[in-house]
């Protein structure tokens, strides 16, 4: 193993799992030899199994090895021991230009409207400008961007004139070339005649500027944005006018005929808006929606942080080159590296650290994202349906969290076959925190093989093909006609041609079939966004796209024919929602003949995620239940980890004796979920039964628990990390020792200072020592909490081979099913055990003297209407009875086979498993005759018995229970503390005291709110009314000649007025601490508060 | 009656469970709870239960159950030196009773592999080692499922079935197929030689009704008629191992037997008041 660090010692050390960061720096100076000198910029994060990592195509036994499990995916990164993953989050559409109508757009300035057409421009280092393009009232428009936090906005007139050299009238003609009289109100016609004048207004608006050349115009820009420019101070205006235009500008492009198109489009596009020619797009829809993948947002950090260090390194360099006073050799490498100390670089690496570990962007530009926080999550092991779900989540963006609308949140048909309708939250984060279905991915830097794309080859070889069948391509100086008569087609953010719209379709089927067949010449995930003419639609046009983070998913293309093997299409959602995509039931859909399908679904489950699919016949259930037990599974107590020996998690639930389910959904088997299982195969009797069971409570038999059923324990680690604590000179000091005179602790502390594994604690047991080797102080670790655990790990890091500084020790809290924990079926059918039933007491089966393991009510079922868990039951049982597994896919009766019958055919589902149990000598419905426990009598009802896959919840009441007599109190206010891990109280609020009230307890309410609380006797003086001025006066000792056997006898308390000079008048008056808390705070507000005092019921 | 007995079977009659397990070493996967779980979870012939005493009073070792009167002691030693998995099962247990040892499936399941040694505990790989002390005392199912010698107990009242033969001469031989098989266990047959409906076997009734329902959907009511014999139980227990099934039963039948007593002993007792409460009371009022 040698010197490297593995992933598992930095769980355990609490340390991040990182890598040098190192790069050649290149100095050069006025046009010189460049010097080259290797920096080392620190220790960088590294993901697991990502190509820098040790774990990268190390198979199955090697991860065993390396201490972490055998079906370790990797994905996320350990920052200080805890492993975190980068959220993924949606963001806008790259390189599509969008219609936006917004209010705030209005706001901007005077003569604004709320129409823009919007482009999020990414370079190929996937950072990221923002363009608007906004519809002024004049009917002019203007070009905004952000520079440096704030926007910046131009005549497009400008912006045209200075990205190329033209004129007016070929503007002009540009402008208008989508306009055709022969098409007006025609379908597809995008443009009206109002076209000509708003050109007009836009030229007219640059020539009142008196600017008429590109020249002229690069002047104006760079004149305008010197000042804001960094660096560019010295240059002459048409330099900085280029590096806007360059850096600000439709940054995904580098032509300036291409930008001067794209510019053209989107004034097309926001007139045809204005005209309502076409309709805005919805950017809450996933059609115009990407992803923000973790290894972007780190590379856009890196890239701003880097920019930042060039920048200082560059003032640096100049500030010591500039100052003549000292000797400075530029070429010395030894002097740069002097001047670069200064700028110490390892704080590049450290911030991406931090970046990753508190999720938060610290950043001047705001990189062109919405949120600054959230963009990290911890990713907790509490099981691996929760573990997964981290890694197919997506969130819509913090700053939609706090919104009011419930727009964003809506489930909307685009997102159909993407994202799970059925795996959301409900509550706060419900429609923004979603979760990928089985088949979807993101496209990436990488294709199928796992090499990395050539992207430029890609859309060249796009561009060929596109060429091949008759795309006119776009150059600056060709005026070609807009739709309907000819289709732009767009690649990537790029106008590259226009297409003849009778083509169009076309060639849209053959890229679809290349994209099969060829994925050399067309790549299989390109999308191929054919909008097509439409009266008033969306905005026409051939939008092809090859970048990474789009959402895709395989469907059938069905166009294609059957003998070929490959017929499998990736399509992403902006092209899906033109498509014709057929279910795979044979079925057209209610399709009309006009526009036939030409795809269909693989299979149906694939709309849903991997948990959504784990739910055994989720097709019988009602929908909402679905949805909590999506929630539920991520909260089971189940087989965590198979590396538990070598995990230092802060806390870790673990189930005992895990079972796989007997009735199981195809994905189950698919996704290997044995490995993680996580519930247990309970009998379950439906029935009302000692009404122990109302109301979502259920009972468990006892013995069945005592048998083992549900165990499970929790792993908890407290890491003693001596270096970390105490202050600066004493650290080093102290050791890991025994104490050698204090024998009380040696039953429990061995004589490294540490635990015996395997030791039994109590609560305040002592379980580690140190020592301090200066001052021979020790300090004794003592258990906190009222519970009884086993020590079920120790782990020292013996990195610096000196005096043991770190320890981790793992303890073991045992977790047996108890009273108010926490159980639910897969079927959103939660419930706590309400009791512990004997054995003997539960209704046994007249035939084969079946005790069940637990018994639910009846009334769960008819208002819930999880039909699915009734059929669990009775294909469960037949299942055990034919010793085999059930499927229970959902739709899977909906699947049609290649003879053209569906695959259960007439015979309905529960005869299918009503014949099951009949086989076997049970009853077709699943009942059985069950007798009394207590009585040997025969129920009065068959009973609907069998097993059913249970889940134990993470919640239980060891973890929660709350009691307290007498305790702790609060030092200012004397009232009971709150907090359970102190041992607090329960606050007795205003709710509860209204109860009270209305119930007229005054007692009771009194006892609550006063008598158990801070009740206080206070003296107060009756003459000047104060409780503050009295104190306590300490009678002088008298010297009483103490008589034998009597106890002394006590000194009567003497109490005197400060104000008053006398003790006359001195009451006492029982009230609340806090109201002399209450008089104490007036009083240093200069306020008096005096009391009143009348005995008895005179008052 | 009955359900008393099936009662007394399944929860009171003793038999003999690890109940103390001192761990020495433990290197295996699984944790030292774990492992005592399993190990109690363990059936142990128990005839010897009957005449043992229960450790919390034996008077032989002050109730600390250390002593012959009231308990076994049980060792295991296992460790794995190979590179193949090393099965620890019952029979790595040894006892210091020869009378009270884990039960010994093997023979009365009629496996003859040698792969099959009895109920595996742990598994342990190269270098791993489990090392223990457990101690089996006497218990009964009450207390913990352990100690119970039954695994299923059920009793059945025996059914009277009356078949009106006229009646079923009026059906027509598919009508009386139909009848047999509405009974989803074997409960009627036709005779192959006068195509009669024939009882073959009362005792597979369930009491299900569904041949009732049959009948009186064909709209024969009458036509089968089925009493349960208030008298006549037919028991059916499946032991765990630790005691055979009639000797269970005989065990059972004899702590029911000095329940009856002590409740007789006491029956104007005072203590019978703090005895049996209300019981009590009622016995000596009624």
């Amino acid at each position: 193993m040698g010197d490297r660090l593995y992933p598992f010692e930095c769980r355990q050390a609490k340390i991040s799992y990182t890598g040098t960061f190192l790069m050649n720096v290149f100095f050069q100076w006025d046009g010189g030899a460049s010097v080259r000198e290797k920096f080392n910029f620190g220790q960088f994060p590294i993901m697991l199994k990502s190509k820098r990592c040790y774990l990268r195509n190390a198979d199955p036994k090697k991860l065993v090895s390396y201490k972490e499990e055998s079906p370790e995916m990797g994905g996320y990164f350990i920052l200080n021991g805890l492993e975190r993953v980068a959220r993924n989050l949606i963001l806008p559409k790259r390189n599509y230009p969008m219609s936006v109508v917004r209010n705030s757009f209005h706001d901007r300035r005077e003569g604004y409207t709320d129409n823009a057409v919007v482009i999020r421009c990414v370079r190929e280092d996937q950072s990221s400008v923002t363009v608007k393009l906004y519809y002024l009232r004049n009917g002019s428009a203007r070009v905004g961007f952000w520079i440096q936090g704030r926007e910046y906005l131009l005549p497009v007139g400008i912006v045209l004139k200075a990205l190329i050299d033209t004129n007016d009238h070929e503007i002009y003609l540009k402008l208008t070339c989508c306009y055709n009289e022969k098409y007006e109100k025609g379908k597809g016609a995008v443009a009206t005649q109002l076209v000509g004048e708003r050109a007009k207004i836009i030229l007219d608006e640059v020539n009142h500027l008196s600017l008429f050349t590109q020249e002229q115009c690069l002047q104006h820009i760079g004149e305008h944005f010197q000042p804001i420019m960094d660096g560019m101070e010295s240059e002459s205006y048409s330099v900085v006018a280029d590096a806007v235009l360059r850096g600000y500008i439709f940054v995904h492009l580098d032509d300036n005929n291409d930008k001067f198109n794209l510019l053209i489009f989107m004034v097309q596009k926001l007139y045809s808006l204005i005209d309502q020619t076409s309709v805005p797009d919805n950017l809450d829809s996933l059609q115009n929606q990407e992803i923000l993948l973790p290894g972007h947002i780190i590379t856009i950090y890196l890239k701003e942080k880097l920019e930042d260090w060039l920048r200082k390194s560059k003032r640096l360099l100049e500030d010591e080159i500039n100052n003549t006073k000292k000797q400075f050799d530029f070429f010395s490498v030894q002097d740069v590296k002097k001047v670069m100390d200064k700028n110490p670089s390892k704080q590049i690496s450290l911030s991406v650290e931090n970046m990753l570990k508190t999720g938060r962007l610290i950043t001047q530009t705001g990189l062109d994202l919405q949120q600054r926080a959230g963009y990290t999550v911890q990713a907790e092991r509490l099981n691996y349906l929760r573990f997964i779900s981290f890694f197919r989540a997506v969130h819509r963006g913090a700053s939609f969290a706090g919104l009011r609308t419930t727009s964003v949140r809506k489930l909307l048909p685009e997102s159909w076959g993407f994202l799970c309708p059925v795996h959301t939250p409900d509550g706060e984060p419900c429609g923004l925190l979603n979760h990928m279905t089985r088949t979807c991915r993101v496209t990436s830097y990488y294709d199928s093989e796992g090499n990395i794309r050539d992207f430029f080859k890609i859309r060249m070889s796009i561009l060929n093909v596109l060429v091949g069948v008759g795309m006119i391509t776009s150059l600056p100086k060709v005026d070609h006609a807009g739709p309907p008569e000819v289709l732009l087609v767009l690649l990537d953010g790029r106008v590259v041609g226009s297409l003849p719209s009778l083509e169009v379709e076309k060639v849209v089927a053959y890229l679809r079939r290349l994209k099969v067949s060829s994925a050399s010449v067309i790549p299989d995930d390109l999308e191929v966004g054919y909008v097509p003419l439409s009266f008033g639609g969306a905005y026409p046009g051939l939008y092809l796209f090859t970048s990474p983070s789009r959402f895709i998913r395989p469907v059938r293309n069905i166009s294609i024919p059957p003998g070929s093997e490959r017929n499998i299409e990736l399509v992403g959602p902006f092209e899906q929602v033109f498509m014709e995509i057929r279910c795979p039931d044979g079925g057209d859909g209610g399709r009309s003949t006009t526009f036939p399908a030409t795809h269909e679904e693989i299979d149906p489950t694939g709309m849903l995620s991997v948990v959504a699919n784990l739910t055994p016949w989720s097709d019988h259930n009602q929908s909402p239940r679905n949805m909590y037990q999506c929630q539920m599974a991520k909260q089971t107590m189940a087989f965590s980890s198979q590396a538990i020996h070598s995990r230092a998690d802060q806390k870790l639930y673990h189930l005992q004796t895990p079972q796989t389910p007997i009735v199981r959904t195809k994905t189950y088997t698919k996704y290997c979920m044995d490995e993680y299982p996580s519930g247990t195969n309970a009998i379950v009797a439906v029935l009302a039964y000692t009404g122990y069971d109302m109301e979502d409570a259920m009972i468990l038999n006892k013995s069945s628990v005592e048998r083992g059923m549900c165990r499970g324990q929790i792993y908890q680690t407290e890491t003693i990390d001596l270096t970390d604590e105490g202050s600066k000179f004493e650290r080093g000091q102290r050791i890991f020792k025994r104490d050698h005179l204090d024998k009380s602790s040696h039953s429990f502390i061995d004589s490294d200072g540490l635990p015996y594994v395997g030791q039994v604690l109590g609560p305040n047991e002592p379980y580690c020592s140190t020592i301090n080797q200066v001052t021979n102080s020790k300090r004794i670790y003592k258990r906190k909490g009222s519970e009884t655990v086993m020590v079920d790990y120790v782990a020292v890091d013996v990195k610096n081979n000196k005096d043991i500084q770190k320890v981790n020790i793992r303890f073991r809290h045992p977790r047996n099913p108890i009273i108010g924990d926490k159980f639910s079926s897969r079927h959103g059918q939660k419930g706590v055990c309400s009791q512990l039933w004997p054995d003997i007491d539960m209704p046994f089966s007249g035939v084969t003297g079946m005790r069940p393991d637990l018994i639910i009510n009846p009334h769960a079922f008819p208002s819930r209407m999880t039909i699915a868990m009734l059929l669990e039951s009775v294909a469960a049982k037949g299942g055990s009875l034919h010793g085999k597994f059930v499927d229970a896919t959902p739709f899977s009766n909906t699947i049609k086979v290649d003879n053209g019958e569906t695959v259960t055919g007439s015979e309905s589902l529960v005869d299918e498993l009503g014949s099951m149990l009949r086989a076997r000598g049970f009853n077709y419905h699943g009942t059985e005759v069950l007798y009394s426990g207590v009585y040997g009598t025969e129920l009065t009802c068959e009973i609907f018995i069998g097993p059913v896959y249970y889940q134990r919840l993470r919640h239980m009441v060891s973890d929660k229970f709350q009691v307290r007599s007498t305790g702790q109190v609060d030092q200012i206010t004397r009232q009971p503390i709150k907090g359970r891990k102190r041992g607090g109280g329960i606050r007795f609020g205003e709710m509860e005291r209204d109860a009270m009230l209305a119930h007229g307890a005054a007692y009771l309410l009194h006892d609550r709110l006063h008598t158990c609380s801070d009740h206080h006797i206070a003296d107060v003086c009756s003459l000047c009314g104060s409780i503050l001025t009295t104190s306590l006066i300490q009678t002088q000792k008298r010297a009483v000649r103490e008589i034998g056997g009597l106890p002394p006898a006590r000194a009567p308390k003497k109490v005197t007025c400060h104000a008053c000079k006398t003790s006359k008048g001195m009451e006492t008056v029982a009230m609340p601490y806090v109201f002399r808390y209450l008089a104490a705070e007036l009083a240093a507000m200069n306020i008096k508060m005096t009391l009143q005092l009348s005995s008895g019921a005179g008052a | 009656m009955a359900n008393a007995l099936r009662r007394v079977m399944i929860a009171e009659v003793p038999t003999i469970a690890i109940d103390l397990v001192e761990i020495e070493v433990n290197s295996s996967v699984l944790n030292d709870e774990f492992i005592a779980h399993r190990l109690g979870l363990i059936p142990l012939t128990s005839e010897r239960a009957m005449s043992m005493r229960f450790s919390r009073d034996c008077d032989a070792c002050d109730g600390d159950g250390q002593c012959e009167f009231c308990s076994v002691e049980f060792h295991l030693r296992a460790k794995c030196m190979t590179d193949q998995t090393l099965d620890v099962t019952s029979k790595d247990l040894y006892s210091s009773d020869h009378t009270v040892v884990p039960v010994d499936f093997t023979e009365s399941a009629g496996y003859d592999s040698p792969e099959q040694r009895g109920i595996i505990i742990v598994k342990l790989r190269r270098g791993q080692e489990l090392r223990l002390r457990a101690i089996a005392r006497k218990g009964i199912g009450k207390d913990h499922a352990k100690w119970s010698p039954a695994a299923t107990v059920t009793f059945m009242y025996e059914p009277e079935i009356y078949i009106n033969e006229d009646m079923m001469e009026t059906l027509t031989l598919e009508e009386k197929m139909n009848l047999v098989e509405s009974s989803p266990t074997k409960v009627f047959d036709i005779d192959p030689n006068t195509q009669q409906v024939v009882v073959v076997d009362p005792e597979a009734y369930t009491y299900d009704d569904e041949v009732l329902k049959k009948v009186e959907a064909m709209g024969k009511p009458g036509l089968i008629e089925i009493h349960a014999k208030e008298d006549s139980f037919i028991f059916t227990v499946e032991s765990t191992g630790a005691i055979k099934a009639s000797q269970l039963l005989l065990n059972a039948i004899e702590v029911l037997k000095q329940k009856l007593d002590a409740v007789r002993l006491s029956e104007d007792t005072v203590e019978a008041d703090d005895q049996f409460g209300e019981l009590g009371a009622h016995m000596r009022g009624g």
